[in-house]
């Protein structure tokens, strides 16, 4: 019968495909496994070689951010506050693993590290072993969680730094995930399927045009290469090589010095000035504020970038708005602004302050940095006039906080999902307050919102700044 | 081999396996739980119970259940080993399924209205109703929106869907002469839509709903039974390449425009690229299997816990760890067994509808296991499905056992009795 026959192929081919699978087994267990089992995140490698109580990580004033309760391996991982540091610390997990600062200060969490090793000893006599170490961090409770509040749900990041130290004060972003166990194991598979991609830092992976923002970087190479009195008659559009830029709104605004420039942001005069700097000023002048360089951080922050090889004069136009090519990160932005806000230098950003054990001593202790300077102590105060006026009488008034200087820039900036006609921009502030004496920096963003930075963002960077101020 | 004494018989080496198996696990826990051993004492006295109950009342096929149940005792002492708890609600589940393969081979062979042609259109009636329930109220767990709760307890529709389409299909072949063509006049033209038409858009949709559940596995898997009856059945070759076209432009723009579909590719070709994040299960999968070897740890002795999903879909990789390669090797020997059992049963049947029945349930046996375990050695891309008679499950085990059911009553030839039975022995 020829039906039977067929069955017989068929039985044939479903034996090969379970010959297939034996194969393919022999051959990972003979050839493929020697380099797979061997990875680092294979765990059974670091089975818990001794059974330490994990260490907590507190905020700046004591606060308990992370804890562990139970014993030897059966230790759970307790985050009081849920997602809210979701990208700060990151989640500690049998099943899964470690992330963020959980992944990083693994040695010193759990308590397998040279630090402790000459007090292990004294532990040990005074039967005080079992414990790894407390983790104290620059981050203020109150302030990440009303800047967590202030997104209301909504994707984007908000970085808060201490220009003066580089202290991380707040970093926030959404989406967040649960990092507690059983969350995770509940929404594991979701969350990495998700187009939201609610693993990752929003605030030191996320790269994005910079948009308007982006001034701040070309107005100070402009003053710190002679081009301080430069003006321009805008007229709302201008045509560079055949490419057209416009103002929002196509509004012209007459005859434009740099200031007046710089708080009305106008396209039109910065895009000419971008082409009248030139490549290399444009190119060493962000390169000043940190693009095309690795920050150095307790997390691991993406490169923001400044790409161009050798560049047309539309690239020029473009990159001096912030358009084009140019991508940051949130926290390099805000790291600009604190760099302003601190006489031209900025400080190396950190997240941990203190690391301490059981009994409160403390084995580590960072200490502020210099990571390099942006501009001159002159253009500082000059942009940070700029950054007044553009706050005070510019697109930034919804920034302003009563009884304080404030300094500040926006940005809307037109992304691959932005269409000719608007939409779908990311609303960018970054600034700082008092501007007379500069205790807190902060970069905004809120991704694909569509509105502007002036309306959507800089309400935002006002409420954290003012709750840090108070 | 005919020996009372002899341990060389096929039961009572399915019965040692858990002995020893259920006294290591006693031993090892450590805290010596005599409910351990309790429990194992218990699936032994079943399976014995079950396999002289077949053979006495000679109801069929005496190795199909023999087999099932091996690979239900390697699933249940690994999930026991891992969590006690579940490895008893499993046991449980078992006990279930056993009533429910007696129930079923006793109802289908009873009522033997299973291929009558009213029921042609009813089949995938129910498969849509039950489709449509699980979107409307389905929950998404893991990624899939495959889960129903009724009365506190959850079940994954497509599990019983799965053999509804086989029913659908024999159905299908069966009656296909006289099943009517659609008629109907658009503009003056007659329009006619032949049997296999219909047949064939029915059976996309099922795929259809399985891919808007994201039940990538699930669509595969209907496929592949689809398309190897109608490989068996259907000598229109016309009509088999088109499906040919059909599925290859399907898959095509699947991997072309579906986002989830590409995830699951790219993490295939490159697990370790992001091996914390989407990579993690699959590499975890790996690690496992490499610490396993050829010989295993030794059950209780590796750490599969650490593996996400390792009771359900990644049950494979916890048994290459625990019991090695071989132990693998051995698991997969036993579904080609079934399947050859599956298939040799089919053989001797004349009754298209039975004879499709039992090629449409071995098939789905077979590319199930194939599906999911070389998902988890990554020799194709991951799709979460069940390992039918060893994931933790009862949905799985339930359906696993219906249709293992169904199959005992085929293979003991008494429900086509009344047709056209030359082959009873």
């Amino acid at each position: 019968m020829k039906e039977n026959k067929k069955a017989l192929r068929v039985l044939a081919i479903v034996c090969m495909l379970f010959l297939s699978l034996i194969g393919y087994l022999t051959y990972f267990e003979i050839f493929l496994k020697e380099s797979v089992v061997a990875n680092s995140y294979n765990k059974r490698q670091w089975e818990y070689s001794n059974n330490k109580l994990r260490g907590s990580i507190y905020d700046r004033d004591g606060e308990t951010l992370a804890y562990s309760e139970g014993e030897g391996t059966d230790q759970v991982r307790i985050y009081p506050h849920n997602g809210l540091y979701s990208h700060v610390i990151g989640y500690h997990s049998i099943i899964y693993g470690n992330s963020f600062l959980e992944s990083v200060y693994q040695k010193e969490l759990s308590g397998n590290t040279h630090l402790g090793n000459i007090l292990d000893i004294k532990n040990k006599l005074t039967g005080e072993d079992g414990f790894g170490n407390n983790l104290h961090l620059t981050i203020d409770h109150e302030l990440q969680r009303k800047a967590l509040d202030l997104l209301k749900g909504r994707n984007g990041a908000i970085v808060a730094v201490n220009p003066k130290t580089g202290e991380i004060l707040a970093m926030a972003g959404n989406p967040i995930f649960n990092p507690n166990e059983s969350d995770l194991v509940e929404n594991w598979s979701i969350m990495l399927e998700s187009q939201d991609s609610p693993f990752i830092s929003r605030s030191l992976q996320g790269l994005y045009a910079p948009g308007s923002t982006f001034k701040l970087v070309t107005a100070a190479a402009a003053l710190e290469n002679g081009y301080e009195n430069y003006t321009f008659e805008d007229s709302g559009s201008v045509v560079i090589d055949g490419m057209t830029i416009r103002n929002s709104g196509s509004r012209s605004y007459g005859a434009l010095d740099l200031t007046r420039a710089f708080s009305l942001s106008s396209n039109v005069y910065f895009a000419t000035l971008g082409v009248e700097l030139g490549e290399s000023i444009m190119k060493s002048g962000a390169e000043n504020f940190g693009l095309n360089k690795n920050l150095p951080f307790n997390l691991s922050v993406r490169q923001s970038t400044f790409p161009y090889k050798k560049m047309a004069q539309t690239e020029l136009a473009a990159s001096a708005i912030g358009q084009g090519q140019i991508l940051v990160t949130p926290i390099q932005m805000a790291m600009a602004a604190s760099a302003i806000a601190n006489d031209g230098v900025m400080m190396e950003p950190y997240l941990v302050s203190n690391i301490t054990d059981i009994n409160r001593n403390i084995l580590f202790s960072a200490t502020p940095k210099k990571y390099g300077t942006s501009v001159s102590i002159q253009t500082a105060e000059k942009l940070t006039d700029m950054m007044v006026e553009a706050v005070n009488s510019g697109t930034g008034k919804n920034a302003k906080i009563s009884g304080v200087l404030t300094a500040g820039k926006t940005g809307t900036a037109q992304n691959e999902k932005s269409s000719a006609e608007g939409g779908n921009e990311h609303a960018w502030f970054v600034g700082f307050a008092p501007a007379d004496d500069p205790q807190i920096a902060v970069a905004v963003i809120l991704e694909y919102s569509g509105s502007s930075g002036g309306s959507a963002a800089a309400p935002i960077a006002k409420g954290v700044m003012e709750a840090w101020l108070k | 081999m005919d020996n009372i004494y002899s341990i060389y018989k096929p039961v009572r080496m399915v019965m040692l396996f858990n002995l020893l198996a259920f006294i290591l696990i006693f031993f090892y826990e450590g805290n010596y739980d005599y409910s351990t051993l309790l429990w194992g004492l218990g699936i032994i006295m079943l399976i014995y119970l079950v396999y002289t109950l077949i053979r006495w009342k000679s109801w069929g096929d005496e190795y199909l259940f023999l087999i099932a149940s091996m690979l239900v005792s390697i699933g249940l002492v690994m999930i026991y080993r891992l969590n006690p708890e579940i490895g008893q609600k499993q046991i449980i589940w078992f006990l279930g399924g056993t009533c429910l393969f007696f129930f079923i081979y006793l109802v289908f062979n009873a009522v033997p209205v299973w291929s009558s042609k009213r029921l042609y259109y009813v089949y995938p009636l129910l498969s849509f109703v039950l489709f449509s329930l699980t979107l409307f109220f389905g929950r998404r767990i893991g990624g899939a929106i495959n889960w129903i709760s009724i009365a506190g307890i959850t079940i994954q529709p497509w599990e019983i869907i799965k053999l509804l389409f086989v029913f659908f299909s024999a159905s299908y072949y069966k009656h296909r002469d006289s099943l009517k063509s659609l008629n109907f006049t658009v503009r003056g033209h007659d329009i006619q839509v032949k049997s296999i038409y219909i047949y064939g858009i029915l059976s996309y949709m099922h795929m259809g709903f399985l891919i808007l559940q994201r039940e990538w596995g699930g669509a595969l898997l209907f496929f592949s039974i689809y398309f190897t009856l109608l490989y068996i059945f259907e000598s229109n070759v016309k009509f088999m390449l088109a499906n040919v076209i059909l599925a290859a432009l399907g898959g095509l723009s699947g991997i072309l425009f579906l986002s989830h579909i590409q995830t699951r590719i790219d993490i295939w070709l490159d697990p370790w690229a992001d091996i914390s994040g989407k990579g993690y299960q699959i590499t975890q999968s790996l690690f496992a299997i490499g610490s396993g070897g050829f010989f295993g740890t030794g059950i209780g002795l590796g750490r599969p816990e650490l593996i996400p999903a390792v009771h359900t879909d990644f049950i494979f990789s916890a048994i290459c760890e625990e019991m090695g390669i071989f132990g693998g090797a051995g698991v997969i020997l036993l579904y080609f067994l079934m399947v050859y059992r599956g298939i040799k049963i089919s053989l001797k049947i004349e009754d298209v509808f039975y004879k499709a029945l039992a090629l449409g349930i071995t098939v789905m046996v077979g590319f199930q296991t194939f599906i999911i375990i070389g998902g988890v050695i990554k020799m194709i891309p991951l799709t979460g499905i069940t390992l039918p008679f060893i994931s933790y499950g009862g949905s799985s085990l339930i359906s696993s056992f219906i249709a293992l059911g169904v199959l005992q009553a085929i293979s003991s030839g008494k429900s086509f009795h009344m047709e056209d039975n030359h082959e009873r022995k």
